[in-house]
């Protein structure tokens, strides 16, 4: 502390004699009397003075006093009122907030009271004595106390939160003085729990432990919920902090059956009172819309979703959202916080889906709210948070719900024509022609949404007809998709359509057919691809082409005459090039606002001009990137080798010997005669070879003779050149070498030949003598019967008796 | 999901005694061989019956290594119940009981039931500390004794049951003053009325039915 002291007189300059005692002098002086004097007024007296001093001087009085004060706190609990100075001067010496009476001074640091709390907690022990004097039951004190502390955590929160944590009954401690019944005691108390709970779990937890949701609620209920004042708000903070990315305590915050505490903030204003929103009002029912949010929040467990979003429907949350949802002179953002709350409270969850799909708004005629806020989201005049927070509603309600996604493109499809009511449709249709580059954007996206792992809803889809013009014919919703990419400048309509046309041909091939068979699709998507413009966005475009184009590929029935797998995978391959290809896709993810996009489902964007790419087509690019690329990279399977023919023969084992004798031997022969076929193919090429090489050795020879005379002409000039021949020569007996060896492969190749014909002509002629010999046997067979029959007859003739049976065996013999 | 009174537990004891298994076991029914280690408290509830009363358990499941230890400290105030739980299959878990339980007795209100756990009776082979050691530590400083198995769910409902009738019967005895939240019990909010006279007699009653309540 010495070098501030050196350092305060440089500042200040060394007094001079006569005149009145510098700042840094009395307080040196009222710091001595604190430490010296044996009588306690005096003491008392010496900080007050210090107290007031404090404001104008604190770096003189920090810097020489602080020592003293902590032993203050120690040495004198027993008199409130010192304590309560002391605790003043700590106070405005370590304050974060510059004081008015030190304005017109330049040379107090801006971080001073920072600086100071970095002095006074390296003593752990510091804390613990304001910590104990929390005990202490005078107003004054325990005030002084709540606001020293609150000064401490703002200066230095994750420091003095890791000490009060290790601190016995620390937090419990602060805990107890939310029930003091002198309201600005809890209300400090209030501000100083927002700041320790600031995010740190461990003592949320305890906080919440402490039964904090118990004595909030009471204490927002005894203000008069959201008309209440600025505590409701603390309050309401204060809770926020207890929750947020705290599982443990949005477990306990639903176990504890507080969701239904929360109810009576969200009641409607009445029809009648027009009193309006005060700023108040609308400050706490926001924070009341953040808690909602924070317990349904998308990035929490599925669980923890899912039971909290059944526990609103339950008690009525959600039907009180809806209320304010539909109700007369909302002020617009907390219309806007609603939209997204209702949206998250129904995200995933059928029954409170289906909850939002019915809810009809007081118009003339009723219409579905749903409706209503399509018909927001699609006006150019409405704020773009809001339509922003419609889009984001509308996700959430088709989000993992097949029905309601059915539903949406079942109002565009012809069956379902009436006319009369305008539908959630037919004012996406509109949005994604209408001229308002936004209204094309959240159109687009939102029928992206519809088809989200819907294959079912992507067909249909497909059976959507357009009466563009009075007079032409319908155009196809994906006809019309694909012109209007092909037609529009603006870069947010072009990522849009990109998108929903990628959502809607993945995993379906029919719109991958539908989409080829458009004139010119193929072709922009590849000019895009290939397009080399140098601009983040203009990447982006050309990596979503390509992707769109990998997906034509990949998707391929081969339905699409002109552009079949093969085909379109050529032209991929010649015209971008595979590495191109692949470089152009990665673009994609490299882009800002992909990856914006990618961390959360709700669009987070101030300005219009940040809205390019939604979360669930990054999840789309994800999956299927690597997916495209590979099956790009891939050969062409073989389909062949498939043959597998069944046949289950009831005949008997022998004739399954001879049918696998056979088929060894039709196997033996098809492999000879390609062997056969191979040998011929290598003998025509060889006899090709060799034709080559002897018309260029005839040509060499030409040559040579040529050169030969050249040299000869040349040999009367004082001629230079021998080596060429040479070299030819060589040449010569390198190709002579080769066709005598081509020769010798050649005639190897004819014995061969004539050695498998040889073989096959004896097996042929031993085949005939086989069958020569049985012909012989036959005969003599015949003649033998013949015979035996004569000397039957001559036997009989004899008288004597013939066993007609004996013959038989003989006969079997043969 | 109304109840007659809540309950506030915590659960302590040496790291891997199976602290976070038992309070899984009891409020899932389900028995998880590989858990991760706690951090700091984490939270699980149940409802129980009692003689024929709808009971709510708030289980505080802390982390049982020293480093957390001046965390979970904060948590011994506010409840009504503790488990304390060592692991029969590891004796220095058994010997640390001493500290455990000056522990708690220091930070703790004075009437808070504790419960003494010897965990993973299903490791019969592998027993280090015998059952008749545990009963006599728990005599010897007046707890409830109890060896279970979380991965078996032998007496688990059974120790958490338990607890909950000795601190109802101290309730009906007018031990515990339970309009002070402080000490770990809450009055449901249908039970307006003074709720000690009326089942004084009965508080032996068990929670049989209780088991398969939720």
């Amino acid at each position: 502390m010495d070098f501030l002291k050196s350092g305060l007189k440089t500042v200040l300059g060394a007094p001079e004699p006569g005149q009145q005692p510098s700042a840094a002098e009395t307080v040196e002086r009222l710091v001595d009397r604190v430490n010296n004097s044996t009588l306690l007024e005096d003491r008392r007296d010496a900080c007050r003075a210090l107290k007031a001093m404090s404001r104008k001087y604190r770096v003189e009085v920090g810097a020489q006093g602080m020592e003293t004060l902590k032993q203050v706190l120690e040495l004198d609990r027993a008199d409130n009122e010192t304590i309560n100075y002391a605790l003043d001067t700590l106070n405005n010496v370590m304050s974060p907030s510059q004081f008015e009476e030190e304005e017109d001074n330049p040379h107090i640091p801006m971080n001073i009271g920072e600086q100071f709390t970095e002095m006074f907690i390296k003593d752990h022990h510091n804390i613990q004595l304001v910590l104990e004097l929390l005990d202490e039951y005078d107003f004054r004190v325990r005030l002084s106390v709540v606001q020293l502390l609150t000064s401490l955590l703002t200066n230095r929160p994750k420091d003095i939160q890791e000490i009060i944590l290790v601190k016995p009954m620390g937090v419990s401690k602060m805990m107890d003085l939310l029930s003091d019944t002198r309201e600005v005691i809890r209300n400090e108390t209030l501000l100083l729990l927002i700041k320790l709970t600031k995010g740190n779990a461990n003592i949320q937890k305890i906080v919440a432990f402490e039964n904090a949701f118990d004595r909030l609620f009471e204490i927002v209920s005894s203000e008069g919920y959201s008309d209440g004042g600025i505590i409701v708000e603390d309050c309401l903070l204060l809770m926020l902090n207890l929750l947020k990315n705290n599982s443990s305590n949005i477990y306990f915050f639903k176990e504890g059956s507080y969701i239904q505490k929360m109810l009576p903030m969200f009641h409607a204003p009445d029809e009648s009172e027009d009193a309006g929103w005060s700023p108040q009002k609308v400050s706490n029912v926001h924070c009341m819309l953040q808690i909602a949010r924070t317990l349904v929040s998308p990035s929490n467990s599925v669980q923890i979703i899912s039971c909290c979003q059944k526990i609103m429907k339950n008690v009525g949350l959600l039907d009180s959202l809806c209320n304010i949802l539909m109700a007369s002179g909302v002020p617009a953002d907390i219309l806007t916080e609603t939209i997204n709350t209702v949206g998250e409270v129904v995200r995933g969850d059928v029954t409170n889906q289906d909850f939002l799909g019915n809810v009809m708004a007081p118009s003339n005629p009723p219409r579905p709210a749903i409706v209503v806020l399509l018909m927001s989201m699609v006006n150019e005049k409405q704020p773009f948070s809001l339509r922003c927070a419609v889009l984001y509603c509308f996700q959430c309600y088709l989000y993992h719900n097949e029905m309601s996604q059915a539903g949406l493109v079942q109002t565009l499809l012809p069956s379902s024509t009436d006319v009369s009511s305008l539908t959630s449709g037919q004012l996406l249709c509109g949005g994604l022609f209408s001229s308002d580059v936004l209204s094309n954007w959240f159109s687009a996206v939102a029928l992206m949404h519809a088809l989200t792992e819907n294959p079912a809803q992507k067909e249909q889809l497909l059976r959507v007809l357009l009466a563009t013009n009075i007079g032409s014919s319908p155009v196809s919703l994906l006809h019309q998709c694909t012109l209007l990419l092909q037609q529009t400048t603006k870069l947010q309509s072009k990522v849009a359509l990109l998108m929903l046309l990628s959502q809607w041909m993945s995993y379906c091939p029919p719109a991958v057919s539908a989409f080829l068979k458009v004139p010119g699709g193929v072709g922009y998507l590849v000019n895009q691809t290939c397009s080399n413009e140098h601009d983040d966005n203009e990447y982006l475009l050309q990596g979503l082409s390509a992707f769109l184009l990998a997906i034509c590929i990949h998707f391929n029935d081969d339905s699409a005459e002109n552009y079949t797998k093969d085909s379109l995978k050529q032209l991929l391959l010649k015209r971008i090039g595979m590495e191109t290809f692949t470089a152009k896709l990665s673009e994609v993810t490299k882009h800002e606002l992909y990856n914006k996009a990618a961390k959360h489902p709700q669009l987070r964007v101030k300005m219009p001009a940040e809205i390019l790419i939604d979360y669930e087509f990054c999840r789309l690019f994800k999956v299927l990137e690597s997916v495209l690329i590979q099956s790009l990279i891939e050969k062409k399977q073989d389909e062949s080798n498939e043959l597998n023919h069944e046949r289950s023969s009831p005949e008997s084992g022998t004739l399954e010997q001879y049918k696998s004798l056979i088929r060894q031997q039709d196997a033996r022969l098809q492999e000879l005669l390609s062997q056969v076929e191979g040998l011929v193919q290598q003998n025509q090429s060889l006899q090709g070879a060799l034709n080559d090489s002897l018309a260029s050795n005839s040509h060499l020879k030409d040559e040579n003779t040529m050169l030969k005379a050249q040299l000869s002409t040349a040999k009367s000039l004082p001629s230079n050149q021998v080596q060429p021949p040479s070299q030819d020569n060589t040449k010569l007996i390198e190709y002579e070498e080769k066709i005598k060896q081509l020769t010798a492969e050649v005639t190897r190749l004819d014995t061969d030949l004539r050695v498998s014909r040889d073989s096959q002509k004896l097996a042929a002629e031993e085949l005939e003598t086989l069958r020569k010999d049985q012909d012989d046997l036959l005969v003599l067979f015949a003649d033998q019967d013949l015979k035996l029959n004569e000397y039957k007859m001559r036997l009989i003739s004899l008288g004597q008796p013939v066993d007609e049976d004996s013959v038989e065996p003989q006969q079997n013999l043969t | 999901m109304s109840y007659a009174y809540l309950f506030k537990y915590i659960i302590i004891g040496d790291t891997g005694v199976g602290k976070s298994c038992l309070l899984l076991q009891f409020t899932d029914k389900r028995f998880q061989p590989v858990h991760d280690l706690t951090i700091g408290v984490e939270f699980g509830a149940r409802m129980i019956t009692i003689d024929g009363k709808q009971i709510k358990l708030q289980i505080w499941d802390t982390a049982g290594q020293e480093a957390f230890r001046s965390i979970t400290r904060s948590y011994y105030r506010g409840a009504a119940g503790a488990l304390l739980v060592y692991d029969i299959t590891r004796r220095d878990t058994f010997n640390h009981l001493t500290t455990w339980l000056e522990d708690a007795r220091q930070h703790s209100n004075s009437n808070m039931v504790i419960m003494l756990i010897g965990n993973k009776s299903d490791l019969e082979s592998r027993r280090e500390v015998k059952k008749e050691e545990g009963e006599a530590f728990a005599r010897e400083h007046g707890l409830v004794f109890m060896e279970t198995s979380a991965k078996t769910a032998a007496n688990v409902e059974e120790a958490f049951i338990n607890t909950a009738k000795e601190i109802y019967e101290k309730i009906q005895e007018g031990v515990f003053d339970i309009n002070n939240e402080a000490n770990g019990i809450k009055i449901g909010p249908q039970h307006s009325t003074s709720g000690g006279a009326s089942g004084a007699g009965g508080a032996g009653a068990a929670g049989a039915a209780g088991g398969g309540c939720c």
